[in-house]
């Protein structure tokens, strides 16, 4: 298969991951396991035999889901509710939620109640990283989580099982992150939505089948190199729990800009690190638990020694980006908290960004096309002047 | 090597043409209104600029495109967004500014720019038109009065009363509401001017206040938007003779530079003070540009209405 065939894959099974979820249950038989982001092990599940899958934003306008949850809420957890509502979830067998922000929490329940067939497991993980306790408290969820999924499946989780499962992830990460270096060297053209395909499938496809298909990827690109793309090179940050929609990334990249890097969760956020393959699965996973927030900071997570703003500066710096573009989820709290400090390190460091405010509704695209249009002068005329 | 650029503000409701000579004199500047972006519109505005100069299109050696519309001008050989346009143009007409507060048509923008025009930061409506020069037209339209009138008369309040509604068609509910109790027109209007003025401070804070401050657009030759911004803003605002073409001037400004920078050594030899060192950031165009202006008529939207 060549590049666009296995990227036509990928993204289908982007923009459709319930469907893809449905024909691998029709296929295998086996369970699918639904969670939030940001933090599930999807490791452990699995080993387990069934397939995880990172619950995704709908593209669909938010209908039954308004009566359930307040408008104020983040498009994400609204459309999470919306898509309870409507039983889309039904092809899942558990649920797993997670609860690093207030509104994932609201959502939780608003889905439980949806769902009253479905099995809801619920783990909470420590926020505060560097603690001397934190270690031992991920153990401590992992664990746990652990014991509920093998009594939820009937059976023990197998060590050997998840040693298996640890490998084929962290190859996958690998191969992704190859292909992050490859475009920040601009070896490999792949734009911000194919990217976003690579990542968001990652997050929902069956791990053996995905990584083949990356395999196939690396090796199509390796022996087909591409012109570096040129234009304004851009960072792209932000955006936690949801994908940015396609559309605005391809509205930015139409301004003459040439996406190089990213920390978006459907992005590099969600690769960036491994979990060691020796000793103690779920030690490993705790210590990958404490370490992603080292690889790429995450403002739900309390580290009083790991900046995010001097991360972003510092990963720029690295990909010799002209500028950034921080995508902000509208009433994502976190990132609306945490946002002010990046802000005043950017404009400190001189370094020019743009906020753009996203919306789980339709957005105006011309307008924010002036915005990102402004933008890209800004940077040229500074450069030039 | 022709003797004019030039520069053409393809807004919402009005089009503006600037044309310069290549000292850059403004030779003369037209606003055409449109009602909505049109090809009759700019077509008009930029033929009776040429026309006023003595001009055709072959007389003229650059233009730069700036607006709603801009990348809908096949005669553009490059295209600009209206920000950096309005900030180049503004700085121009009065250099000591340091913020632009422009409300057009259906956008309102502020700009904090650096002493050579070039933009710091910026903040727009992106959402809707609540503050812009769309809002005053939808509630003139309520009040049964003219567009034009509408500052004079919301001058002569009174009473302040206050319109809470940022969404133009809420306001206007919140205008016939206010009517049918008896208020006076000029203090409704006068309520009108200060939500747009609150709108604006809003744009304001978001770039930092800060001054001398200009302001441009269409909005700006109405009085009470002018007096109640003022108020609002605590500070002066500094007014050019003709705000509504800040946008064109500016894109013919960058019109300029990019065509005096491609033909430095010829101007030099026609010039005995030379030639002003050239700005290599005014080549800093966008994707969209269409260029070729020799062979744009033959094709696109002013090619079909025979432009």
């Amino acid at each position: 298969m060549n590049k666009q065939e296995i990227l036509g894959i990928l993204g289908a099974a982007s923009r459709d991951p319930l469907g893809y979820a449905r024909a691998w249950k029709e296929k295998t038989g086996r369970p699918v396991i639904g969670s939030f982001p940001m933090n599930f092990p999807g490791e452990l599940a699995h080993a387990a035999g069934t397939l995880p899958m990172i619950l995704q934003e709908s593209d669909d306008a938010i209908t039954l889901g308004h009566g359930l949850l307040f408008p104020f809420y983040c498009g994400y957890t609204r459309s999470m509710v919306d898509q309870a509502a409507r039983q889309e979830f039904r092809v899942l067998d558990a649920i797993m939620f997670g609860d690093h922000c207030v509104q994932l929490l609201g959502a939780a329940d608003a889905i439980r109640m949806q769902l009253t067939d479905t099995r809801v497991i619920f783990f909470q993980l420590i926020s505060s990283m560097n603690d001397p306790w934190t270690l031992g408290r991920a153990r401590e969820s992992f664990e746990t989580l652990k014991t509920e999924l093998e009594e939820f499946l009937g059976k023990p989780i197998d060590a050997a099982a998840l040693h298996a499962s640890i490998k084929l992830y962290n190859r996958n990460r690998q191969l992704i992150r190859a292909l992050y270096d490859m475009r920040k060297a601009g070896t490999v053209r792949l734009s911000a939505t194919e990217m976003q395909y690579i990542v968001k499938s990652s997050m929902i496809m069956d791990k053996a089948e995905h990584t083949a298909l990356l395999e196939d990827l690396m090796a199509w690109v390796k022996a087909h190199p591409e012109p570096k793309g040129t234009g304004v090179r851009l960072h792209l940050s932000g955006h936690f729990c949801q994908a940015p929609k396609p559309e605005v990334l391809e509205m930015i990249e139409s301004c003459g800009t040439v996406i190089v890097g990213d920390d978006l969760y459907h992005g590099f956020r969600y690769i960036s690190t491994d979990v060691a393959e020796s000793g103690d699965p779920i030690d490993r996973l705790a210590e990958w638990y404490l370490a992603r927030n080292t690889g790429v900071p995450c403002p739900t997570r309390v580290q009083n020694n790991v900046d995010w703003d001097a991360f972003l500066l510092k990963a720029m710096r690295e990909e010799q980006a002209d500028g950034m573009i921080v995508l902000m989820a509208k009433f994502c709290e976190p990132h609306m908290y945490y946002y002010p400090e990046v802000k005043e390190a950017f404009e400190r460091a001189n370094m020019p960004h743009l906020l753009i405010e996203t919306e789980h509704e339709a957005m105006p695209i011309e307008a924010l096309k002036t915005r990102v249009e402004t933008f890209v002068e800004i940077i040229k005329r500074r450069e030039a002047a | 090597m022709k003797s004019y650029v030039m520069g053409i503000d393809f807004g919402s409701t009005t089009a503006k043409t600037v044309i310069l000579d290549l000292k850059g004199k403004v030779v003369v500047s037209c606003v055409a209104h449109m009602g909505a972006v049109s090809g009759e519109g700019v077509k008009a505005s930029t033929e009776g600029a040429l026309k006023q100069a003595g001009l055709t299109q072959a007389d003229i050696g650059r233009t730069v495109s700036t607006g709603y519309g801009r990348r809908m001008l096949d005669i553009a050989d490059k295209n600009f967004t209206e920000i950096t346009c309005h900030a180049r143009g503004a700085v121009t007409m009065v250099p000591e500014a340091r913020l632009v507060i422009d409300i057009g048509g259906q956008d309102s923008k502020v700009i904090s720019v650096d002493a050579n025009g070039l933009v710091a930061q910026f903040a727009m409506n992106d959402r809707c038109a609540a503050g812009t020069g769309k809002f005053l037209e939808v509630l003139a339209r309520a009040m049964e009065i003219r567009l034009e009138d509408m500052g004079d008369v919301a001058l002569a309040a009174k009473e302040k009363l206050k319109i809470s509604s940022m969404c133009a068609t809420f306001a206007e509910t919140e205008v016939i509401s206010l009517l049918a109790e008896g208020q006076t027109k000029p203090d409704v209007l006068g309520a009108v001017h200060a939500a747009i003025a609150s709108r604006t401070i809003g744009l304001v804070g978001r770039v930092g206040k800060k001054g001398p401050v200009v302001m441009t657009g269409g909005v700006a030759k109405n009085p009470a938007a002018v007096h109640y911004i003022q108020e609002a803003l605590g500070m002066p605002l500094i007014l050019p003779g003709d705000p509504q073409t800040a946008g064109a001037l500016g894109a013919a400004l960058i019109a300029l530079d990019d065509y005096r920078s491609e033909h430095k050594a010829e101007l030099a030899a026609m010039e005995e003070d030379g030639i002003e060192a050239q700005m290599a950031e005014d080549k800093a165009c966008v994707p969209g540009c269409r260029g070729n202006p020799t062979a744009a008529p033959k094709k696109g939207l002013l090619g079909a209405l025979g432009f």
